[in-house]
């Protein structure tokens, strides 16, 4: 299958318009649909590769990729173009939904329907970190940082700024003597 | 210091903490902007968590409502660019030198101290957004629990989900 990167920064910019605007329940299979499947600018491998470095990084996964793919194929303009792109109609989106919210927040029934879809998406933070820990999971020191970091962030409610250096130093060190 | 200046450094500095993306630092904005600040109350936060849950688009944006909620427009504006910014110069910078990285030893390593750290931030995530105020509710984690087996048992697309959680919201709540 061959592909073909965008040739115009306006196609670059539809595209990832179009990653945005149709993202309901999740962003990646829908990257994946515009970028591999019907505008054909990459191979599977080659956006997998892409993914696993936006992953890496800290930041929202396909907005670091928008700056990666962008930067690929026009530099800094594509950059933007594409970061723009992605942003512009979920953003507008989301604050008309909050300001139509804020008017109807008060009306009976309504709280209890918002705390319910909350709650379940806690849940879905709770299913993304099973499926993640499994592969980790045969390994006693991968739990031990799990369930530290678990107790430090969630119960004891201390700050990243402390925790995310201190867990960083302690998986590195496990994980360059093969415990991890 | 002007609310939005404090907004903007502060998210800015979580979107370089924000390993394994928005889910990661969700306690870490809760800790922040309603027990530390407190300019927003446990249950705005989760009311704006569950709109961005529910709208089409990146979860970051889960951030700017939050930012709406305290300050406004302006303030939706600040904390999508403080959490997207410096995570984007630095992606920016490093994706040639990651490409060159490909297979040496010291990013296997890297990936693999990673991963563990950012299943235990997502998990503490979902645990603080069941858990008002730390006080356990057997119907929140009823609900949570739910949905996350759904998740790993089935592939259903998550708005089933969130439609799941809206229905037993208003039965049981």
């Amino acid at each position: 299958m061959p592909v073909t990167p965008p040739r115009s920064l306006l196609e670059l910019f539809l595209g990832f318009l179009s990653i945005g605007a149709r993202s309901f329940g999740g962003v990646m299979p829908w990257a994946h649909r515009v970028i591999v499947e019907e505008r054909r600018w990459m191979s599977p491998e080659e956006f997998t590769a892409t993914i696993g470095l936006c992953q890496f990084l800290p930041g929202p996964n396909v907005g670091n990729a928008s700056i990666v793919l962008g930067k690929k194929w026009f530099g800094l303009k594509g950059s933007i173009v594409a970061f723009l792109g992605f942003f512009g109609l979920p953003f507008v989106w989301v604050i008309v939904l909050a300001s139509l919210y804020a008017d109807f927040a008060t009306a009976p029934g309504v709280k209890p329907v918002v705390i319910g879809v909350a709650a379940a998406g806690a849940g879905l933070f709770i299913g993304t970190a099973i499926k993640l820990g499994k592969p980790l999971a045969r390994r006693p020191a991968a739990l031990v940082v799990i369930a530290g970091c678990f107790i430090a962030v969630g119960i004891g409610r201390v700050s990243m700024l402390i925790v995310i250096p201190v867990a960083l130093l302690i998986s590195y060190l496990l994980a360059r003597r093969g415990l991890l | 210091m002007n609310i939005l200046v404090d907004l903007g450094l502060y998210f800015s500095l979580l979107s370089l903490l924000s390993v394994g993306g928005m889910p990661s630092v969700i306690p870490e904005m809760h800790r922040y902007v309603v027990e530390s600040k407190g300019w927003i109350s446990h249950s705005d936060f989760v009311e704006m968590f569950a709109l961005g849950q529910a709208a089409p688009g990146p979860n970051v944006l889960i951030a700017s409502l939050i930012g709406w909620k305290i300050a406004g427009v302006p303030g939706a504006l600040v904390t999508l660019a403080a959490m997207c910014g410096p995570a984007a110069v630095l992606s920016f910078w490093v994706a040639g030198a990651w490409e060159r990285l490909q297979g040496t030893p010291w990013r296997a390593v890297a990936q693999r101290a990673m991963a563990p750290m950012v299943v235990g931030l997502i998990l503490s995530g979902g645990f603080v957004l069941a858990t008002p105020g730390g006080h356990p509710d057997w119907r929140l984690w009823l609900i949570a629990a739910a949905s996350a087996w759904t998740m790993v048992a089935t592939k259903l697309n998550p708005l089933w989900m969130l439609a799941g959680g809206a229905l037993a919201g208003a039965i049981l709540l």
